[in-house]
């Protein structure tokens, strides 16, 4: 993270103004692994100003200077985009429940991005009281969830079903062809004949779930509810220490009050999606395991590893994808498009995987051209 | 500008306009640094890594990546960044034993060895196969010497580049 202002490197923009940063805490997740928990620190403005020495003059920057306004929250973002023109151009992470007023409204546009994020269950293999370390019963957990319903009621259409733990993206087909893998299906009658085949529970499942998926965790636990006749409690992380505290704990395997927790994990690559997402949930080192090591999955992993050629990559990731399905080692839910509201001067180019401007351009007429 | 100019990507259109952004996302410090920061390797639109601040890699049998540094590359100071850049670089990530706020996963083994061939060329002598090292590059920022002398990542704070990269 860059500290202050300066000419310090050789992007398409150079930071002048203000701070973006993390205070950061260590959490020690296995052996000599370390994940941090962060704290953002930002100042009300930070200015980037195009740098002229950028090479790649195809790329960009084509914007003379971008202003992050860090003094306005996200809803009243989405009204000065909607409504004005001039106070912002560009609101992230647009909640799908907002995506019509987007559309609908006078001055932005909604634009989606296939994003290489998933919405997963971490589920904890270790507990008392329910069948979790049994992948009978978590072949039922993922049985009993309607990844249609949810794409259709909760996010209007903007995402795709989770098959395994790899995002649907154009650049991800390939990982996901051989064998052809595909989400769970919604099968009620089978997944309430695994979860008494396993024992069923004798108590209720604690779901818990960031303030983003709030009406997520409530639909998944009224499925189970209705398919599994499992009693489930719902709770939600809502303030920061809450949600900090959750993730301290499980990063670091300590005793936790959830059996599943619902998380957003995305990959900073298309290319080997195992590396932050696969190994995150499941893997030894991974911040959001909750059980036992695997060994087959460390040992297919480790091949992932020792593969140098990108089409080897690939199959190796489609059989460590294809192992954590089989054996259900999360609750795939969704992978959510991600959305933003761009005012309709502006021709936004976004990325799947990060948040970066080079490509992007103002049009005639743009309030700062006038 | 001519459109065969444009079209040979050898003139640059002058930049313009300002765009004013609102950017929930708790990485908005990262993106930051994306902006404004070159890796060796950066991250299209579509999620694909390609070379960035290097133009080409190759490997030189299974444990040593050979980097090309583009040619001509110079950071916003005016100051060249060639080879001896990318592997500073380097040597500075290689001094923490976790300074990537995601995780340890990003480190490139530390036994690793660089070694400065010419000018554009760096090698990465691995002590063992990697071949997810290519993508872990992709954390690797490129700084000018004046960046590691006055600022760091963290250096100037904290006196520490644990996390903070």
């Amino acid at each position: 993270m860059i500290d202050a202002p300066g000419p310090w490197a050789s992007g398409p923009f150079t930071l002048v103004e203000g701070r973006s940063i993390i205070s950061t805490e260590p959490v020690v997740t296995d052996g000599e692994d370390r994940t941090w928990l962060q704290t953002e620190d930002r100042s009300p403005t930070v200015r980037l100003r195009a740098n002229p020495h950028y090479w790649d003059r195809v790329r960009g920057p084509r914007v003379r200077e971008v202003e992050f306004r860090n003094d306005v929250d996200r809803r009243r973002a989405l009204d000065l985009v909607c409504d004005t023109v001039g106070e912002v151009d560009i609101v992230t992470e647009v909640p799908h429940r907002e995506a019509e007023r987007v559309r609908r409204s006078r001055h932005a546009r909604l634009v989606a991005v296939d994003s290489v994020r998933a919405l997963a269950g971490a589920i904890d293999r270790g507990v008392d009281g329910l069948p979790l370390d049994d992948v009978r019963a978590r072949r039922a957990l993922n049985l009993a969830v309607d990844r249609s319903a949810l794409v259709r009621d909760l996010f209007g259409g903007h995402a795709r079903p989770l098959a395994g733990l790899t995002p649907p993206t154009p650049l991800t087909a390939l990982h996901r062809a051989p064998g052809r893998l595909r989400p769970y299906p919604y099968d009620p009658s089978r997944a309430a004949r695994l979860w008494q085949a396993a024992g069923g529970g004798s108590r209720p499942l604690r779901l818990a779930a960031m303030t983003d998926w709030e009406a997520v965790a409530h639909a998944v636990a009224a499925q189970w509810h209705t398919v599994l006749g499992l009693a489930v409690e719902v709770r939600i992380l809502r303030s920061d220490e809450e949600q900090r505290e959750a993730r301290r704990r499980q990063a670091a395997k300590e005793p936790r009050d959830w059996d599943v927790l619902l998380l957003e994990q995305g990959s900073q690559s298309a290319d080997v999606p195992p590396l932050e997402l696969h190994r995150a949930f499941v893997g030894r080192s991974g911040e959001f395991r909750a059980g036992p090591v695997d060994p087959k999955f460390e040992r297919l992993f480790d091949h992932l590893r020792s593969r140098r050629s990108q089409l080897w990559q690939v199959l190796a990731a489609n059989r460590l994808d294809r192992y954590v399905t089989d054996q259900a080692l999360a609750l795939f839910l969704v992978a959510p498009r991600v959305l933003y509201a761009v005012n309709e001067r502006v021709d936004f180019q976004p990325y799947a995987t990060t948040f970066e401007l080079a490509d992007t351009s103002v049009r005639r007429g743009h309030w700062s051209l006038r | 500008m001519t459109l065969l100019q444009r079209l040979a990507g050898s003139a640059r259109r002058e930049p313009r306009g300002t765009l004013r952004v609102v950017d929930p996302n708790p990485l908005n410090w990262l993106y930051i640094t994306y902006n404004t920061v070159e890796e060796p390797v950066r991250v299209t639109r579509r999620g694909k890594v390609r070379p960035a601040a290097m133009s080409s890699y190759r490997w030189r049998g299974s444990r040593t990546m050979e980097i090309r540094v583009r040619p001509g590359g110079r950071f916003a100071d005016g100051t060249s960044l060639d080879a001896c850049s990318v592997h500073r670089s380097f040597t500075e990530q290689t001094r923490w034993h976790s300074p990537h706020p995601p995780g340890t996963h990003f480190n490139i083994d530390p036994r690793t060895r660089a070694e400065v061939v010419d000018e554009r060329t760096v090698r990465l002598h691995l002590p063992e196969p990697d071949g997810l090292v290519l993508g872990k590059l992709r954390a690797t920022h490129v700084m000018s010497e004046r960046f590691w002398r006055d600022l760091g990542f963290g250096y100037a704070r904290d006196e520490t580049g644990e996390g903070h990269w």
